[in-house]
């Protein structure tokens, strides 16, 4: 009865993970939690794939004796599986970028970076100094 | 975090289970779900673990970043080495039937080398990410 009208709840715990993770990315200012909530965003996608590879009673793909086997999809979840190293592969790059820009502006909060890099412009206005000077350089 | 006993104690109790567990993953990864990339997590968090509790002086100590590089090129090495041989031994890239004497056996021994190597690297991997980041100031310094 319940499960008529819910439908799978795996498809809801996606939709809440991947909401929670969209209003940290915009949410948030500081920048670690916005990796963070990138992160989670991942988990929810890896999560919608592998129910889409999931059956009822299905075993793993491995050939034995009896014909009948129901075996889940193997193909989400190797799609999947790469999905994670390259998770992990991009975390990493993103962290490295908040380390980088934290050593560079001494704050990872974007209204700190923003406003200094708004004071480097107006600083350049002041001196006659322009933009396309700068990147020259 | 170093004076906290409930820590300390905890981390020594929890080191080498944790490290079993990651064996167990590993070796059933030819049967059914499990595998290198899994274990390679799990055996890489205890050696992280170590190193959030008794700093990252005494989890280099533990496992020293040479043998750290060594171990991720190796594991890779490892991978790819499994199907030079199966190359060499005259089939394709990667064929595991002509390791062994039987199909059956030359899966199994792919299988498990193949799985060891992608292990090897995860862990290793995993390992040297946490140790660039968190000694990330004193390569500053220097």
């Amino acid at each position: 009865m319940i499960s008529s009208t819910v439908g799978i709840w795996n498809y809801w715990i996606v939709f809440c993970l991947m909401m929670i993770g969209l209003f940290l990315v915009i949410g948030r200012k500081n920048f670690l939690k916005k990796i963070v909530g990138l992160t989670i965003f991942q988990t929810s996608v890896f999560l919608l794939y592998i129910t889409f590879g999931k059956i009822k009673g299905g075993t793993p793909p491995i050939l034995n004796e009896s014909i009948n086997t129901i075996y889940s999809n193997p193909l989400p979840h190797v799609l999947i599986l790469t999905a994670i190293v390259v998770g992990v592969a991009t975390t990493a790059l993103g962290l490295s970028l908040v380390l980088r820009i934290n050593s560079e502006y001494g704050s990872i909060e974007e209204d700190d970076v923003s406003a200094q890099d708004l004071v480097d412009y107006h600083d350049d206005i002041e001196t006659g100094k322009t933009l396309d000077l700068k990147f020259k350089k | 975090m170093h004076n906290n006993p409930i820590l300390r104690i905890s981390t020594k109790i929890l080191f080498a289970p944790i490290i079993l567990f990651g064996l167990y993953v590993q070796f059933h990864g030819d049967f059914g779900p499990g595998g290198g990339f899994q274990a390679g997590v799990i055996v890489a968090s205890a050696f992280i673990l170590y190193s959030l509790v008794f700093g990252i002086e005494a989890g280099k100590k533990l496992f020293p970043l040479n043998v750290n590089l060594i171990l991720l090129a190796f594991g890779g090495i490892l991978y790819g080495g499994v199907g030079i041989v199966s190359m060499i031994l005259g089939d394709e890239f990667l064929a595991y039937n002509i390791l062994g004497s039987s199909p059956q056996s030359g899966q199994h021994i792919g299988i498990l080398l193949v799985e060891f190597g992608v292990g090897l690297t995860v862990s290793n991997v995993m390992i040297a990410l946490f140790n660039a980041f968190a000694s990330y100031d004193k390569i500053k310094e220097k």
